[in-house]
């Protein structure tokens, strides 16, 4: 019966093609829908890795988490360098890294750091950064350049690089060609930081006049010791005000309390968020979206199907010659039904082996403009358990669906019997 | 001689229909008998053979094939009463277009278990046994791999007959099948048709409005003449 239905749908192989292809379009869009929600979360939550609190100043938990992690949107409320030195010396924090936003060059955020950011920063699965070329900066004039900038821009070690300073940074609007020199090239990481460039918190006070180079100042410190700086107390600090922080605690438990604590600080008003609390409570509110994206996808495989549908019991009429002769042979109505239901589910199941064929194709001939162009990373692993469950649940569906012509060539069948008038 | 159709005070009315179609008091057919079944177009002879196949029931009466209460056995039972022992040929188109001559004549036990077993006591495989009889028919082997469209008329119903005999049923049942023939290829149709059956010993009914066919049969039925409903229509 199952060889019969192929060599009947292969006699209709152009209607047949058209179904499978509609189907298959429709489950790709599905899979893919499912495969993209599924990994930009799992990036997502790759993002950021060890670090227990990010404190920022008062504003709201996504958008401390966009600027500081993704790099998205601007901070309007900054933290002052005197409660970062209150947050480093609270109890529990193991290190802490600053972080000074506001510049670009050309479009790519720039990130005025310390050394800690390269030696305690983590991403995916605890996983450190690393150097592909050179070395971190080791003066105010030197500069990190993330992995995609560095291919999008051309940009090796060595290169000079002019930082712009981006609209909405605190109180400067002329421009600046206070040069750079790239010293180091990071790893690539797949997370936002390989769309960013590091410089030296130094380096963001020489380009706003804020801080004066000690070696000038006094003449007794050299370039190259920066740290130094910054645990110095007394020393002028580099920059006046820092747009976030992330903190190491020496025990998770402790998170909890130090965010209270921080929340409450009286000084000066600052938020502590929980970075995968933080993640989660964003992916709720894309959750809308991502809805939206999943029924339309659902709503499209449905059309594919109710095609099916129609090529089916439109080739009923002009089958009813076929069908008196295989009723003639012996054939059942019970045998009619299934043969039905038999070339729905070779149709259906063709189309999901196109689909789940284009969704790897499209993941590996097209991921790396995905990539570039939509910031999607998209990896071909194989199917996972939501997406074989989706796979059935289409089989099921079309399993339903061809019910209604089968048992319409069921009745045709009884009726029609072994005359068939032409 | 055993029955091979026995009829007994049959009636069949369509649902909805006021009037019985078939009424027919009596009528026998032995076990390996060649009968020509005569009646003009729309006088109720497919019908016939459509109870006689087990695809409707009758309203009255009783309707014995091989011994079979056909009354008393239910769709499926009647289903494979007719895929094991009845061999249909249609009028023409007997041929499912997509398959090839040999797979259409093959066909035939898709659903008889029955047949493709007596070919098994021959030693014979289902597919060798299509394209004997094929060969015997007077196709040769290039003709039994093309498919059914890319055929002659005449050889279209060579292999339709092919597969009605195939496995020996006990009853061949032919609607019409010379009609789109013409009178060289019926004849040879015809003959091809008896020496076979006679062959297998199956019982040959063989249905058509075409008077002139009589003369190669032993016995003849005019419908009209079984039937009482045709009778009671003219005296209305």
């Amino acid at each position: 019966m199952f060889k019969l239905a192929c060599a009947s749908l292969w006699n209709r192989r152009v209607s047949a093609w058209l179904t499978v292809l509609a189907i298959a379009v429709s489950s790709l869009l599905l899979l893919g829908v499912e495969r993209l929600k599924t990994q930009t979360q799992n990036n997502f939550a790759n993002t950021i890795s060890a670090t227990d609190l990010i404190v920022g100043g008062r504003t709201g938990s996504t958008q401390l988490l966009l600027s500081s992690v993704f790099h998205i949107g601007n901070l309007t409320s900054t933290i002052s360098w005197d409660s970062y030195q209150h947050l480093k010396s609270l109890p529990g924090v193991a290190w802490s890294i600053p972080l000074a936003m506001g510049d670009s060059v050309r479009g790519f955020p720039v990130v005025a750091t310390t050394g800690d950011y390269f030696e305690f920063f983590r991403y995916g699965q605890q996983q450190p950064l690393s150097f592909a070329d050179g070395a971190m900066f080791a003066n105010e004039q030197q500069l990190v350049v993330g992995a995609e900038v560095a291919v999008q821009l051309g940009l090796r070690v060595g290169d000079p690089v002019t930082v712009a300073h981006g609209s909405g940074g605190p109180s400067f609007s002329q421009h600046d060609d206070h040069p750079f020199v790239v010293s180091g090239i990071l790893q690539r990481t797949g997370t936002p930081v390989d769309q960013a460039l590091y410089i030296a918190l130094e380096g963001l006070g020489l380009v706003h006049g804020e801080y004066i180079p000690a070696s000038v100042e006094s003449g007794d410190h050299g370039h190259n010791h920066h740290d130094h700086n910054h645990d110095d107390e007394h020393a002028e600090p580099p920059v006046y005000t820092l747009s976030a922080v992330l903190l190491g605690l020496q025990s998770k438990p402790l998170a909890l309390r130090l965010q209270r604590d921080i929340n409450t600080y009286r000084a000066e008003p600052m938020t502590a968020i929980i970075p995968g609390v933080a993640l989660q409570e964003f992916w709720r509110t894309m959750q809308v979206f991502e809805r939206a994206l999943f029924s339309i996808s659902v709503l499209v495989v449905i059309t594919g199907l109710i095609g099916m549908l129609t090529t089916l019991l439109a080739s009923l009429r002009e089958r009813r010659r076929e069908m008196a002769i295989l009723r003639a042979i012996g054939a059942g109505p019970v045998q009619i039904f299934s043969l039905l239901v038999s070339e729905a589910l070779v149709l259906t199941s063709a189309g999901l082996v196109l689909a789940v064929a284009g969704l790897f194709g499209v993941i590996g001939l097209g991921g790396e403009l995905l990539q570039q162009w939509f910031g999607l990373s998209l990896s071909a692993t194989g199917l996972t358990a939501a997406e074989w469950r989706l796979i059935a649940a289409i089989l099921v569906a079309a399993l339903f669906l061809s019910l209604v012509p089968a048992w319409r060539a069921y009745r045709l069948a009884l009726a029609d019997g072994l005359s068939v008038k032409l | 001689m055993s029955a091979c159709i026995t009829l007994e005070h049959v009636r069949f009315r369509w649902p909805g229909a006021q009037h019985h179609t078939l009424d027919i008091p009596q009528l026998s057919i032995q076990r390996g008998e060649q009968v020509l079944l005569r009646g003009p177009s729309g006088c109720g002879k497919s019908t016939l053979l459509s109870l006689i196949a087990g695809i409707h029931c009758p309203t009255e009466g009783q309707l014995q094939v091989l011994n079979q209460p056909l009354t008393a056995l239910n769709q499926r039972q009647r289903d494979r009463l007719r895929a094991n022992e009845i061999g249909y040929i249609f009028q023409q188109f007997n041929l499912l277009p997509y398959l090839s001559a040999v797979a259409n004549v093959a066909l035939a036990c898709q659903f008889a278990p029955a047949r493709r077993q007596r070919l098994q006591q021959q030693g014979l495989s289902v597919d060798q046994a299509s394209a004997a009889l094929l060969t015997r028919l007077g196709l040769s082997t290039a003709e039994q791999q093309l498919h059914a469209q890319q055929l002659s008329v005449g050889q279209q119903q060579r292999v339709a007959a092919a597969r009605a005999l195939l496995g020996a049923p006990a009853l061949i049942i032919a609607d019409e099948p010379t009609s789109a023939l013409d009178q060289a290829h019926r004849d040879a149709f015809i003959e091809v048709l008896f020496e076979q059956c006679a062959a297998q010993q199956s019982t040959l009914l063989f249905v058509t409005h075409d008077a002139t066919l009589a003369k190669h049969f032993a016995r003849v039925i005019e419908f009209t003449a079984i039937n009482a409903v045709q009778r009671e229509a003219k005296h209305v």
